[in-house]
C-alpha cells in the first residue's frame, strides 16, 4: 500500500461557473493505476466524483483523462504521487466526463457493396495496424490543426484509410478525406505518440490517403510546385544566393583530435536558406574534433514529396542520397535538419548510422562554452522530438550556455507542407506558439530545425536561433575571455 | 424527478453489447427502435474486452454436428438442445453478415477467415481477429447500426421493467442526472450481460453487474442455471487491482504451457488428453487446486508459459496480451505470465424459447443475459458466436412482434419514485456493500462451494440487501440501484447453487459427493427460479 496526493480539475454544471482543483490523499496498492485512484477517492473521500471507465484493461476507450498534462487511459496509466488529473480538451460534462458523442460520430462508417467482395489476406494485413483504434479520442485533443481548422481529427483519417483499403466499402475515401480537410496534419506526430495503441496515423493513414489523392489529381499546387522544383533542381527551395555546398570544401578538419568523422547531409533548407546556421554548426563541430565530410552531389531527402504524397521520384532520390555517402564508405551521417534526419532515419533503409547534430554532440561530449546571460526557451521540432525521439539532448547542451525555460511541446505549424499548402493555418499555429514564447518571458526562442526557425521567426518579436548558433556565440565569449585573460 | 417525455417505440433493446447491437439492428428491420444503453455505445459490455474469438464451423473437415458435440459435451449435458442446434448452425451465417459488414478478422494465406484451436473443441474452429476479436465485432456491429434507423440512447440506466398486469412494455431509465424516464415499446429485449462482477475477483468490464437479471426477476420472469459461474483459469494475479483481468485462451491455443512452481505441467494429472486445451471448467479446477496444495507462485498462481514460441507469432497474434503484461512490467515473450482463475461469465440466466421470448409476454431476451445455450460451462468462442445467433434472432422475433396497446401502472412509476427518493434519505456508502457483497461471494459462491458457505454468503447477502443505501445526489441513484441489482443477482446465485445438489460443470458442490453417474446421465436437468416457484427439473420427468 502506498500514500499518494494527487490533484483532480472539478467541475460540475450545476453549480460551478467554472472548474477548480481539488486536492486528495488517499492509500492505494502497489502497482495501482490511475483510475484505482479514481475509485478510491469515490468510494471512499467523495461520490459525487465522476470520471468514466469501462473495461479496466485498456479495450474500449472510455477512460481517456489527462494526467499531468498528458491524455492517457487511466486504467493503463500507473498512479503517481502528486499527480494532477484532468479531463480530456474536450466539453466537459461533469469532472472528468466529457462529451464524447460529437467526437465519435464524426468517424466514418462503411458502406458495404450489396455482393460481398472477400478481402484478401494482403488487404486484411495492410486494414489491420489501423484496426486497433478503441476511439478514446486522445490523438484528436492533441492534434494541432483541430484546435485551427475544421479538421476533424487523426482518428477520422485513420478510418477513411482503413476504408479506402477495404474492397468491401463502396464510397470514395480519398474525395472525403480532401473535403475532410486532409492537407491540414502538419506531421507533427504528436497524435501517434499520443495513441494508447500506437497506432501510426500521419506515416499509415495521413500520408498514404495524401498518395492516393496525388493519384486522383487533388495534390495542392503549391506542392506540386514543390515536386516540379525537386525534378528540376534536385532542390525543394529555389536559389536565391550562395549556397552552403558552394561555401565548403569536401571536408573539414577539426582543430584539434579527431574524435569522430562523419558524413553530412545538408538538406535544402540549410543549404539554401538559413546557411549562416550550417556554417555555425561546422564550426561548433570543428571545435569539437568531429571531422565531417560533405558530398556535393547529394540532393533533396525528398521529405516535402513523402509528406505531400507525392512519390513519383522518391527512390531515386533515395538512391542517389544513400549511395553518394555509401561509395565514400561514411558510416555515420549527420543531420541537422529534423525532417531530414526524420526522413533518412524512418523513410529510408540506410547502410549507414544517421545521428542528428545534438545527438552526436551529446555522444562525443563538447568543450564547455562561456554562458550567456540569456533567458531562453527551447522549441521543440516535431520531427526531432517525436520523429527521432531527441527531448533531452539539445537541452543538456543548451543548459550549459544559456538559462533555459521550458514551454510546451507543440507544433508550430510549418511541417506536413502546411505552410505552403494551407498558409492561414501554418499562420495560426505560429500565432499560438508566439503566445507560448511570450509567455515564458525568455529573451530567445532556440530550436533545431531550419522549418521551425523560419517558420517561428515570423510570428515572435523575440530572435530566433539554432542551437549551433548559441553554443557558438558561448565559444565565442569563451575566446574573448581567454584572449583578455592572456593580456592580462 | 419523472421527465415529461416519454420514449415510444417499437422494440426497445436494453444493453449495447454484441447482442444488443446485433438486436437493435435486426429489429430496426421491422420498426422504430430504440437502444438503451448505460455506457457509451459500443464501449460497455464484455464483447470489446472479448479477446479470444469466435467459433464458426467453415471448414469442409469440420460439421455442425461435431460442434454441438463439443458445445453439450463441454456443457456436462446441461444445456437446451434445441438451441445448441441453433447455434452451431446458425453461427456461420453470423460470421458471414459480420464479414459483409466490414470485420476484419485475420485471413489465412488462402484468403479464408483463418481458425484457432480453443479448449474442448474437436477442431481448430475459433475465428479471431488477433487478440481483439470483441473489439473488432463490435466495431463493425456499431459502423453497421450507424446505418439503420435506431436510436441510441447513450448513458440512460434502465431501473426497471415497465409492466402492463404480466406483460412487459418497456422500460423505466435514469439519465446521467438522475431524471426517471419511462420508455414504453411494444416488445423488450434484455440484452443487458453477465454478473461476474458481484465478484470480487471477474474479468469483467464495469457494466457485468447483473442488472438484467434482477429486472428479470423482479418483473416476474423466470432463470435457470444461475448457479453455473464459469471461472475463466486465467486472470492476471498482479499487481493488486489488475487482479483477474483476462488472459486470453488463445495464449493456450496459441500453445501456452500451464506449470506450478515446481515446474511441472500439472494439466497431466487432470485431463491427460486435452492438456492445457481442455475445457475450462476443469483447467480452473486443476489451477484452483493446485494453489490450494500450496504449489503456486509468488503471487499467487500459477505459470502460463509461452517463451517457447516464436516472438513474431506472440506479437502477431497476442498483441493485446503483450502489451498489457509489459504495462506491468512483464514482457511475455521472455518471462512466464502468473494466473489464476477469475470470474468470468454465467451460463445461467434468463429462460428463453429458441425465439428468444422469456417467460414474460413482450420480454425477450439474448446474450449472457440468458440461460440454456452453454448448459454447465461454455466453450470459448461460444459466447461471441451466441450474441450473434441470438442478437439477431431476438431482434428478428421482437420486430416482427405485433403493436400493442401499453398502459402502465401508475402505481409501479410512484412505487420506483418511492424507492429512489429512499436512496436519497439513506445512509449506507454503496460503494462498502459493492465490496462486501464481492468478497462475500468470493468467499462463499466460488469455484468450490459447500452448502455451509453458500448459507453463510446468503446471509451476508440478505443483511446488505436490507442497508438504506445512500445516493449523495440524484446523480448517484443510478449506482444505488446497481448495487441493490448486484445483491439481487448474487442471491439468484446462491439460492440456485444450493438447489443443485450435484456437481456439475463449473458447479462443484465439495459437500456433496462427486456423482456416481457421468453428466449425461445425470437426473438433474435445469435448476429454475422466478418469483413464484424455485426449484430443479428431473430429467425425463421435465418440470
Amino acid at each position: 500500500m502506498k500514500k499518494m496526493t494527487v490533484r483532480i480539475l472539478r467541475f460540475d454544471p450545476e453549480t460551478d461557473r467554472e472548474s477548480h482543483w481539488e486536492t486528495y490523499t488517499i492509500t492505494v496498492n502497489d502497482g495501482a493505476r490511475v483510475l484505482h485512484v479514481l475509485h478510491t477517492i469515490h468510494d471512499e473521500i467523495d461520490p459525487t466524483l465522476e470520471y468514466r471507465y469501462c473495461c479496466g484493461s485498456g479495450q474500449c476507450g472510455s477512460c481517456a483523462v489527462r494526467v499531468n498534462g498528458e491524455p492517457t487511459l487511466a486504467c493503463m496509466e500507473e498512479a503517481r504521487n502528486n499527480s494532477s488529473i484532468e479531463p480530456l480538451k474536450l466539453t466537459v460534462k461533469k469532472d472528468l466526463v466529457v462529451d464524447l458523442i460529437p467526437t465519435l460520430e464524426t468517424i466514418a462508417s462503411i458502406k458495404p457493396c450489396d455482393e460481398l467482395v472477400m478481402p484478401k489476406r494482403s488487404e486484411i494485413d495492410a486494414m489491420r495496424p489501423l484496426k486497433d483504434c478503441i476511439e478514446c479520442l486522445c490523438c484528436v485533443t492533441v492534434c494541432p490543426a483541430v484546435g485551427v481548422t475544421e479538421f476533424p481529427g487523426p482518428t477520422m483519417m485513420r478510418q477513411e484509410m482503413r476504408l479506402a483499403l477495404d474492397p468491401r466499402d463502396r464510397a470514395d475515401r480519398v474525395t472525403e478525406a480532401v473535403k475532410d480537410r486532409l492537407f491540414s496534419c502538419t506531421s507533427c506526430q504528436a497524435c501517434w505518440k499520443i495513441c494508447p495503441k500506437g497506432i501510426e496515423m500521419p506515416a499509415k493513414a495521413i500520408e498514404r490517403l495524401r498518395a492516393l489523392a496525388n493519384r486522383k489529381g487533388y495534390t495542392l499546387p503549391r506542392h506540386q510546385e514543390v515536386a516540379a522544383l525537386i525534378k528540376e533542381t534536385g532542390r525543394s527551395v529555389p536559389r536565391t544566393g550562395p549556397t552552403f555546398l558552394e561555401q565548403v570544401g569536401e571536408v573539414i578538419e577539426p582543430y584539434g583530435p579527431v574524435k569522430a568523422t562523419v558524413g553530412f547531409f545538408i538538406g535544402c533548407m540549410y543549404n539554401m536558406r538559413q546557411v549562416q546556421s550550417a556554417l555555425d554548426a561546422m564550426e561548433v563541430l570543428r571545435r569539437n574534433g568531429i571531422r565531417v565530410i560533405i558530398p556535393e552531389e547529394q540532393v533533396c531527402c525528398g521529405s516535402p514529396l513523402i509528406r505531400t504524397g507525392q512519390l513519383s521520384i522518391i527512390d531515386s532520390l533515395k538512391q542517389r542520397n544513400i549511395e553518394t555517402f555509401r561509395s565514400r564508405g561514411i558510416d555515420t551521417v549527420l543531420t541537422m535538419c529534423a525532417g531530414c534526419g526524420s526522413t533518412l532515419k524512418n523513410d529510408y533503409t540506410t547502410p549507414f548510422e544517421v545521428m542528428d547534430f545534438n545527438e552526436i554532440l551529446t555522444k562525443y561530449g563538447i568543450e564547455p562554452p562561456a554562458r550567456l546571460p540569456i533567458r531562453a526557451t527551447y522549441h521543440d521540432p516535431c520531427h526531432l522530438l517525436r520523429g527521432q525521439g531527441i527531448h533531452d539532448q539539445p537541452r543538456k547542451l543548451l543548459r550549459q550556455v544559456v538559462d533555459l525555460v521550458e514551454m510546451p511541446s507543440i507544433c508550430c505549424g510549418s511541417g506536413g507542407g502546411v505552410r505552403s499548402g494551407v498558409p492561414e493555418e501554418a499562420a495560426a499555429l505560429g500565432a499560438r506558439r508566439g503566445e507560448d514564447i511570450a509567455k515564458t518571458g525568455a529573451e530567445f526562442v532556440i530550436t533545431s530545425c531550419p522549418f521551425c526557425e523560419f517558420h517561428i521567426s515570423g510570428h515572435t518579436d523575440r530572435p530566433v536561433r539554432h542551437v549551433a548558433t548559441v553554443l557558438l556565440e558561448g565559444y565565442q565569449k569563451q575566446d574573448r575571455k581567454n584572449c583578455s585573460c592572456k593580456k592580462e | 424527478m419523472l421527465a415529461d417525455e416519454t420514449v415510444d417505440c417499437h422494440t426497445l433493446v436494453i444493453g449495447s453489447g454484441g447482442a444488443g447491437v446485433r438486436a437493435a439492428i435486426e429489429a430496426s428491420c421491422y420498426g422504430d427502435t430504440v437502444l438503451v444503453s448505460k455506457t457509451i455505445a459500443g464501449k460497455g459490455g464484455c464483447t470489446p474486452m472479448a479477446e479470444g474469438g469466435y467459433n464458426a464451423v467453415l471448414r469442409e473437415q469440420d460439421s455442425c454436428g461435431i460442434h454441438e458435440e463439443d458445445t453439450l459435451k463441454g456443457g456436462a449435458y446441461l444445456n437446451d438442445p434445441e438451441l445448441v442446434t441453433i447455434l452451431v448452425n446458425e453461427s456461420p451465417q453470423r460470421m458471414h453478415d459480420l464479414l459483409c459488414w466490414g470485420a476484419v478478422f485475420d485471413f489465412t494465406e488462402n484468403d479464408v477467415v483463418a481458425q484457432r484451436p480453443f479448449g474442448g473443441q474437436q477442431f481448430p474452429r475459433t475465428c479471431y481477429a488477433g487478440d481483439r476479436t470483441g473489439h473488432e465485432m463490435m466495431t463493425t456491429l456499431m459502423e453497421r447500426l450507424d446505418s439503420t434507423n435506431a436510436d441510441v440512447m447513450q448513458e440512460f440506466t434502465v431501473i426497471e421493467l415497465l409492466k402492463d398486469d404480466d406483460s412487459v412494455i418497456g422500460a423505466m431509465a435514469l439519465d446521467e442526472r438522475g431524471n426517471l424516464i419511462l420508455l414504453k415499446a411494444d416488445s423488450t429485449i434484455l440484452a443487458t450481460g453477465g454478473t461476474t462482477k458481484v465478484y470480487d475477483i471477474s474479468t469483467n468490464s464495469a457494466s457485468g453487474t447483473g442488472d438484467g437479471f434482477a429486472l428479470g426477476y423482479r418483473a416476474g420472469a423466470e432463470l435457470i442455471d444461475m448457479e453455473m459461474i464459469q471461472f475463466h483459469p486465467t486472470g492476471a494475479v498482479y499487481p493488486y487491482d489488475a487482479r483477474g483481468r483476462l488472459v486470453t485462451e488463445a495464449v493456450r491455443g496459441e500453445g501456452g504451457l500451464l506449470l506450478n512452481s515446481l515446474g511441472e505441467r500439472f494439466m497431466k494429472k487432470y485431463d491427460p488428453e486435452r492438456m492445457e486445451l481442455s475445457t475450462r471448467d476443469i483447467v480452473a479446477q486443476a489451477i484452483a487446486t493446485e494453489i490450494l496444495e500450496g504449489r503456486n507462485t509468488e503471487h499467487g498462481g500459477v505459470f502460463l508459459d509461452v517463451t517457447h514460441l516464436p516472438r513474431e507469432q506472440i506479437e502477431e497474434r497476442l498483441p493485446v496480451m503483450l502489451e498489457q503484461f509489459l504495462k506491468f512490467g512483464v514482457d511475455i515473450r521472455t518471462t512466464p505470465m502468473e494466473v489464476a482463475p477469475t470470474a468470468h461469465h454465467i451460463m445461467g440466466g434468463l429462460r428463453i424459447t429458441p425465439e428468444c421470448r422469456t417467460t414474460l409476454p413482450g420480454l425477450f431476451a439474448c446474450g449472457e443475459v440468458s440461460g440454456g445455450v452453454h448448459g454447465a460451462n461454455r466453450l470459448g468462442g461460444n459466447a461471441l458466436a451466441e450474441t450473434q445467433v441470438f442478437g439477431k434472432r431476438a431482434g428478428e422475433f421482437a420486430g416482427k412482434s405485433g403493436t400493442r396497446d401499453k398502459r402502465h401502472d401508475g402505481t409501479q412509476v410512484s412505487s420506483t419514485l418511492g424507492h429512489l427518493e429512499a436512496f436519497l434519505s439513506g445512509s449506507v456508502n454503496p460503494a462498502l456493500v459493492r465490496k462486501e457483497l464481492q468478497q462475500a461471494m468470493w468467499e462463499g459462491a466460488g469455484i468450490f462451494r459447500t452448502a455451509s458457505t453458500l448459507e453463510k454468503t446468503l446471509k451476508t447477502i440478505d443483511r446488505l440487501s436490507g442497508v438504506e443505501l445512500r445516493a449523495e445526489r440524484p446523480r448517484n441513484l443510478a449506482e444505488c440501484c446497481i448495487v441493490r441489482n448486484m445483491c439481487l443477482t448474487a442471491s439468484l446465485i446462491c439460492r440456485s447453487a444450493l438447489i443443485r445438489q450435484e456437481s456439475r460443470g463449473a458447479h462443484i458442490r465439495k459437500d456433496i459427493p462427486p456423482p456416481v453417474w457421468d453428466a449425461k446421465n445425470s437426473p438433474f436437468g435445469y435448476t429454475y427460479i422466478s418469483r413464484v416457484r424455485e426449484g430443479i427439473e428431473r430429467r425425463g420427468t421435465g418440470s
